[in-house]
């Protein structure tokens, strides 16, 4: 193979531009941006162990719902439902505390509603053929309706919830000691450490992973290629499903309190989370330690913002701002990130109208 | 508007360069256009044909080139400035909106007619796109019906009519006359709808248009070309009058060596024991089909578009589901096939678009190599065998002669018989037992489909029993043992093809054979 020799040697005299330095890695430099700022900012207290332990704790349960969101975005879907089955999964548990049930049966039953929600959407999704938008919009619709109809709209709290639920959220495993402070690990950021380990084999180093990325990049050539597509694709959303039911599990036990909707900010933050981790792949399909990244600049940006004393309105305004700003970066470079494959399946064949402008143009 | 009677027109590129990431495509490139002429452009894939065209349609910026019309410079740097000096493109690519009618199709990059510059004026849009259709010989599409039930040969027809809107077709003369640039147009045409095009190709001819033919098949230029250029490795290699030159000597030209037959010889007869068995199948798209495959035996399908050909294939492979018949592999009957199944069980599958069907264009190489395989690429519990993966798709990228950078490259990088070779990589993994073929060589140049003819004799020397799908009936003929023709979803007839011509094949897929 003597031509490939020649042609490789030429290749690697590419060079790399600073605007396409700047397309594949702004994402990155603008995170280091911003720490860079709340550091100059509040020397005291920004770059110190027990803050950054603390927005690990903040970030965890978004994270964890995050993380399973990547598996689903792996293969061109997206899950609408995950805040509201967060919310569920969260009554459900809080009712059978009420019922004394032990905090195994709670734990179990909250997590059969990930489960069992996540098969929901994956048998519409990929045996009835409905678009993942409309699937899943209509389960968090559905999702929603019966937590605040099991709770009766009001907060689950008090002494029905044993404390060593209540305990965990809270709790954390000691690193030692800094300036006469006990500084602890908190045990939601193990958990989703754990589960963000659990994805990044699954994703990168299984046959499962580099299944659903195939779907993901041609799911026609996947299936005439041998991979069963459909089994897979619901798969994914049993995977989100159960990754939500975990993280509304964290939250309830972090607030002590079940209330039916307290999950609903999880979804679009995850899903942002996901499209800032996209930026930075190289053909922009979705990637875990992408997410990851996405997952503490968000977190990093509401710790900064709310020690620098900014009105919480105006950290919602900044937060999409930045994600946009991201989003339009790179695709600046041309990326195909497809954000809405699932929404043109919904308006069936707008895809390959675009393409054929394109190709007109 | 009363133009004069102009000298024919005339349009030169000289000096074209263009070079991807320092790797030259085009080197010192020149042709020049001339009105009443068909001017043919060949090469082997990565050539530079494609480059040259994106920068005569200015969506390519050249590192250098100089431009002249009728002997003026001009430049060409946008789209808009091609169409202005009237270059006119038909792509390869069918880039259709399956959900829109034909006649939206066809006027899909230019403005609908209006009335009263607000609503769209839809029986004038109907009526302009039968027009140009009629123009062009086409009687058979009815421009009202969506573009999803167009066959693909009709479907280039329809993409071939969008080319002629806007411009007033019936005065080409008195405007001076129009360059088209026609990309590989009959790669999914049948021969008639072929001889349509050829029909239309020459009206523009006698009406003093310049026509600019690119293609890999030799013999359409014999027909329709009156001066061809040649390229190979991004230079101009020559440039002929048609008459002065034959295919070998093209060939020649273009892969830069002796090529005394394109098709290479069969090494043994194929009389092995009976490999597959199909009896009475039938999809919900082919109806009762049987035959049987030998051991090493390479067995053609022929048919016109939508007989069913390749949607036989999909029922073998379990893509569509069977609704009767059974299935013999090697005496063992099959159970009902999936196109995972279909894999484990050693058939094999090259699809028909292999763009669209065949790879997953943003990943590497060797990811699309090892796809079908991935159940033994691993060390167990379902964790990816790295290093495993790199060899295999190391070893399989060797034996079919891929030409890349690594294995690490993606796919989309390369040139369409090179991607095509990944295809076929993919299905020497692990021995297969059937391999069933889609118009292998559609749309890649004489040298990979060299390499891909002897891949299949390869194959067929090693005993794998081959089903080939194909619309090029020469490469029927010249590499099956058997030829199995198809008529409306079923097997007619079976001839073997020594002695057989084009025409006889031909004539037996429509079916008039003898009257």
């Amino acid at each position: 193979m003597t031509t490939q020799q020649s042609s490789s040697n030429k290749f690697k005299h590419r060079q790399l531009s600073v605007g396409g330095l700047m397309r594949r890695y702004g994402t990155l430099i603008g995170f280091l941006l911003v720490v860079a700022i709340f550091w100059w900012q509040k020397p005291q207290t920004f770059m110190t162990i027990p803050n950054w332990v603390n927005i690990t704790r903040q970030v965890s349960i978004l994270g964890v719902v995050a993380f399973a969101m990547t598996v689903v975005m792996v293969t061109g879907d997206f899950d609408l439902s995950v805040g509201s089955m967060a919310s569920l999964a969260g009554i459900i548990a809080g009712l059978l505390f009420q019922q004394e049930q032990s905090l195994l049966v709670a734990v179990i039953a909250a997590l059969m509603v990930g489960l069992v929600g996540g098969l929901i959407n994956g048998i519409l999704v990929s045996y009835i053929g409905i678009s993942a938008f409309v699937a899943t919009l209509g389960m968090l619709t559905v999702f929603r309706g019966l937590a605040l109809y099991m709770s009766g709209g009001a907060s689950i709290y008090g002494r029905a919830i044993p404390e060593t639920f209540s305990n965990f959220g809270r709790g954390g495993f000691e690193l030692g000691t800094l300036n006469e402070q006990r500084v602890f690990l908190p045990n939601l950021t193990i958990l989703a450490a754990i589960i963000f380990i659990v994805v990044l084999i699954l994703l990168g180093q299984t046959v499962l992973g580099r299944r659903l990325y195939a779907i993901g990049g041609n799911m026609e050539a996947a299936r005439l290629g041998g991979v069963r597509v459909n089994p897979l694709r619901l798969l994914t959303f049993v995977f989100s499903g159960v990754g939500a039911s975990i993280a509304g599990l964290m939250l309830f036990s972090r607030l002590s309190t079940a209330h039916p909707t307290q999950g609903e900010g999880l979804m679009l933050k995850a899903i942002a989370a996901v499209f800032l981790g996209m930026t930075m792949t190289e053909e922009g399909e979705p990637h875990v330690l992408g997410t990851l990244l996405g997952v503490l600049i968000l977190g990093v940006l509401a710790n900064g913002l709310t020690q620098l004393r900014i009105d919480t309105y105006i950290q919602e305004i900044s937060t999409g701002v930045i994600i946009v700003l991201a989003v339009a970066l790179s695709s600046l470079s041309h990326k195909q990130i497809n954000i809405l494959k699932p929404i043109q399946q919904f308006f069936r064949n707008s895809g390959s109208q675009a393409e054929a402008r394109q190709l007109n143009d | 508007m009363n133009f004069p009677e102009q000298t024919p027109l005339e349009l030169s590129i000289y000096q074209a360069n263009k070079a991807y990431n320092g790797i030259p495509a085009l080197i010192d490139a020149q042709i020049t256009l001339r009105g009443g002429e068909v001017h043919g452009l060949i090469g082997e894939n990565g050539a530079g044909k494609s480059t040259l065209i994106k920068l005569l349609a200015g969506v390519l910026s050249p590192d250098s080139m100089r431009v002249t019309f009728n002997e003026q410079p001009v430049e060409l740097k946008t789209p808009q400035d091609a169409y202005q000096l009237g270059l006119r493109f038909i792509h390869q690519e069918l880039n259709i909106v399956p959900s829109l009618s034909v006649a939206e199709n066809i006027f899909l990059s230019h403005p609908y007619p209006r009335i009263g510059g607000v609503f769209v004026n839809w029986r004038k849009l109907n009526q302009m796109a039968q027009d140009v259709l009629h123009q062009l010989g086409v009687y058979h599409i009815n421009v009202r019906q969506n573009a999803a039930q167009l066959s693909s040969g009709d479907a280039m027809l329809m993409k071939i009519a969008s080319a002629f809107i806007g411009d007033d077709f019936a005065n080409l003369r008195q405007t001076g006359g129009l360059l088209y640039i026609m990309d590989e147009p009959t790669a999914s045409l049948t021969n008639v709808e072929a001889d349509i095009l050829f029909d239309v190709i020459d009206t523009l001819r006698q009406q003093g248009c310049a026509v600019l033919y690119v293609t890999h098949r030799l013999n359409e230029l014999f027909k329709i070309a009156q001066q061809i250029t040649v390229m190979r490795d991004g230079e101009v290699v020559g440039s002929h009058q048609m008459t002065d030159v034959t295919a070998d000597d093209l060939i020649r030209e273009m892969t830069g060596r002796e090529m005394e037959n394109v098709y290479p010889p069969r090494a043994v007869e194929a009389k092995g024991a009976i490999r597959l068995e199909v009896q009475n199948f039938s999809t919900a798209h082919v109806h009762d089909i049987n035959f049987t495959l030998r051991e090493g035996e390479i067995v053609g399908i022929a048919g016109l578009n939508g007989s069913g050909r390749s949607e036989l294939l999909q029922g073998l492979m379990g893509a569509d589901a069977r609704e009767s018949g059974t299935i013999y592999l090697e005496g063992q009957r099959l159970p009902r096939l999936s196109p995972t199944l279909a894999w484990e069980y050693g058939i094999a599958y090259v699809p028909e678009e292999r763009r669209s069907q065949g790879l997953i264009l943003t990943q590497s190489i060797a990811h699309n190599i090892t796809l079908p395989h991935l159940a033994e690429t691993t060390h167990g519990m379902g964790l990816l065998n790295h290093s495993r993966e790199h060899l295999i798709s190391q070893e399989t990228s060797h034996d079919v002669q891929l030409r890349a950078v690594n294995t690490h490259q993606r796919v989309k990088q390369l040139s369409g018989g090179n991607q095509q070779k990944v295809v076929f990589a993919r299905t020497m993994v692990k021995q297969a037992r059937v391999l069933l073929l889609d118009e292998p060589t559609r749309g890649i140049d004489v040298g990979a489909k060299f390499d891909i003819y002897s891949l299949m004799r390869q194959f067929s020397a090693q005993g794998v029993s081959i089903l080939m799908v194909s619309s090029e009936l020469d490469e029927l003929i010249n590499m099956c043992d058997r030829i199995l023709i198809m008529r409306q979803h079923s097997f007619v007839d079976e001839v073997v093809p020594t002695g057989l011509n084009e025409e006889t094949l031909l004539s037996l897929c429509y079916g008039n054979a003898g009257e």
